[in-house]
């Protein structure tokens, strides 16, 4: 335990020694990183833990991106009430959707949100008034210079990050946590057993949004320009399975771990061959699945052996 | 106008039936959402060009060719990777077929480019008029023969040992293998079949629309649409379903602007999904 906290806290101090160590390139690098191991973190909620493969996540990413941009550009809000509304716009969509679509289990629901996504995002596109349809739309941006810029964003994704990991952490330490599992398991006993599975469910997925909501509205504030094609692209999202299939669903330091090793992928292999950028992915994608659908995490949390990375021809796994 | 946009999507409706059939039959007989089943309909779409582009062979007589080629790449998928995962979550098996999604659109940008192709056939003007209303020539052969090829599906699920045995491993797996069924074969089979009709779509579709790496994913989601409005597995809830989805598109047309019309295909996905998730003839299974 206490050479766990020792490991925690040097990576801590790396992380915030970072930024003024390295040049621009790699302090956008990591924050993307981080980036990415927040929406995965925030998919875990509701994947991983409750075990609704929630495909159509992004939505509340490119919603939190647009009410910031909007609320910003054409009513003049400044940047830290728009990324509360953010927010609340996230975990609105995803209540209401949630009241829809967690009654659907397995690919019907996986299908349904992927749905509803597209759905969302041909809606922006067209209410052109507001959004800027294809166009996109321009954000103002942060005033100062782009090293200070940089180092703003690299610690805003690094807090969130941090906030995520003690909220998941905490959850999967208490009540609504053991919930989330024993919908997992088996959601009739969970109901059984007394577990409000819709509300628990709702909660699971609204947790998730309020995270991926307020990651939008950082990237938009970061990014100063977005469109829908962009920030409701269904990739992401299976970036983020990939991220979790990685690192392991269902745990703590899973997406983190995951995100690490695809951004760290990415930038050794893609960089090198561009046109072969998405077919690598997709063969990062069929070779993950094929032989480490566990995640990497399981080998050391429980001690597998290297045999154990080779799967299953029958684990009936969770559905 | 109206008449002509129902009898546009009447005519069109048997493609997706032949898309939704292929679709369907996996998630039925092996509970796997195939994400890249669109990616199969384009490649059949590309060979077919390529076959028109190169040696001048007509999109229906390469059906039989590009369904050979299809039927061989799924089944070496299915028996060589999908089958060590395909009895494990959804989340895996989808995850999977989004991976080889992506990586057959990356293939295919690399082969034919991001421009849009299409053949255009010589007699692709010939029609006649019933009444004010026009039929082309092509898109009637189209209509027929994926109604053939839809018919030759359920005669094979009814009336052939393969069928019966696909038939048999998605009612019980375990009991299929206990009389001695290969089950992994006949998934192999199943996912070889899927794809085979899926690129016998995408040849039907190569001289009447055009196709780009892109088009997979849309695809799907029709695909999707189809099985769900027929219900899993069904060859005629198939038929039904793509009937019902190529008259909601083209009637849509009539009275909704076309920026609409994507959003429209999605809208009916969730809808469906949340008030008929047993499909519109209510049955599951054959």
């Amino acid at each position: 335990m206490r050479s766990k906290a020792i490991v925690l806290g040097i990576l801590a101090a790396l992380c915030i020694a970072a930024p003024f160590l390295l040049t621009g390139f790699w302090v956008r690098l990591i924050t993307f990183t981080f980036m990415f191991a927040v929406l995965a973190s925030a998919l875990n909620i509701i994947a991983g833990f409750t075990g609704y493969a929630a495909f159509g996540n992004m939505v509340f990413f490119g919603l939190g991106a647009y009410t910031t941009a909007v609320l910003m550009t054409r009513v003049g809000f400044s940047y830290p009430p728009a990324l509360l509304c953010s927010a609340a716009v996230a975990v609105a969509v995803a209540i209401v959707l949630g009241m829809l679509l967690l009654r659907l289990k397995g690919h019907y629901f996986a299908l349904g949100t992927l749905g509803a996504a597209e759905a969302v995002k041909y809606i922006v596109e067209n209410m052109t008034r507001i959004t800027g349809g294809g166009q996109g739309i321009t954000v103002p941006p942060l005033r100062g210079n782009p090293a200070t810029i940089n180092t703003f964003f690299y610690f805003m994704m690094f807090g969130l990050l941090i906030i995520i990991l003690v909220v998941v952490w905490r959850v999967s330490k208490n009540r609504l946590g053991y919930a989330f599992k024993a919908i997992r398991a088996n959601e009739e006993a969970a109901g059984v057993m007394g577990i409000d599975t819709t509300r628990y469910k709702i909660t699971a997925w609204a947790l998730s949004a309020l995270f991926t909501g307020i990651t939008g509205s950082v990237y938009a504030y970061w990014f100063t320009y977005i469109d829908a094609p962009t920030v409701f692209d269904v990739m992401w999202v299976v970036k983020m399975f990939v991220i979790l299939l990685i690192g392991g669903a269902g745990t703590v330091w899973g997406p983190v771990i995951g995100a690490f090793i695809l951004e760290t992928i990415s930038e050794l292999v893609w960089s090198r061959f561009i046109n072969l950028h998405l077919g690598i992915l997709g063969l990062i994608i069929i070779l993950v699945v094929l032989f480490m659908p566990r995640g990497i995490i399981s080998l050391v949390s429980q001690g597998r052996g290297i045999k154990d990375l080779i799967p299953i021809r029958r684990s009936g796994a969770q559905r | 106008m109206l008449l002509q946009a129902v009898v546009n999507g009447l005519l069109f409706g048997a493609v997706y039936a032949t898309i939704g059939i292929g679709f369907s039959l996996v998630w039925g007989v092996m509970n796997i959402i195939n994400i890249a089943h669109g990616s199969f309909i384009m490649v059949g779409a590309y060979l077919s060009y390529t076959l028109y582009a190169v040696a001048g062979v007509d999109p229906f007589l390469s059906i039989p060719v590009v369904m050979t080629v299809l039927f061989v790449m799924a089944y070496v998928i299915q028996r060589f990777m999908l089958n060590r995962v395909v009895r494990s979550s959804v989340f895996i098996t989808l995850t999977f077929t989004f991976g080889l999604q992506i990586l057959i659109a990356n293939v295919c940008l690399l082969i034919w480019s991001a421009d849009y192709r299409s053949v255009k056939l010589p007699y692709s003007s010939a029609g006649f008029q019933i009444g004010g209303v026009v039929i082309p020539l092509v898109r009637l052969a189209i209509f027929a023969v994926a109604l053939i090829l839809t018919g030759l599906f359920y005669l094979f699920m009814r009336r052939t040992k393969t069928g019966i045995a696909i038939n048999a491993t998605a009612l019980n797996f375990e009991g299929a293998k206990t009389v001695g069924i290969d089950v992994y074969n006949i998934y192999a089979i199943t996912f070889g079949v899927s794809a085979a009709l899926a690129g016998a779509a995408g040849c039907l579709i190569s001289p009447i629309m055009s196709i780009n790496p892109f088009v997979g994913g849309p695809m799907v989601a029709k695909a999707f649409v189809i099985a769900i409005l027929g219900g899993l597995g069904s060859t005629i809830g198939a038929l039904v379903g793509g009937m019902v989805l190529g008259l909601v598109e083209t009637v849509g047309t009539v009275f909704i602007p076309s920026s609409y019309q994507e959003l429209l295909g999605f809208s009916v996905l969730v809808l469906v999904l949340v008030f008929r998730p047993q499909g519109l003839l209510g049955k599951r299974f054959y």
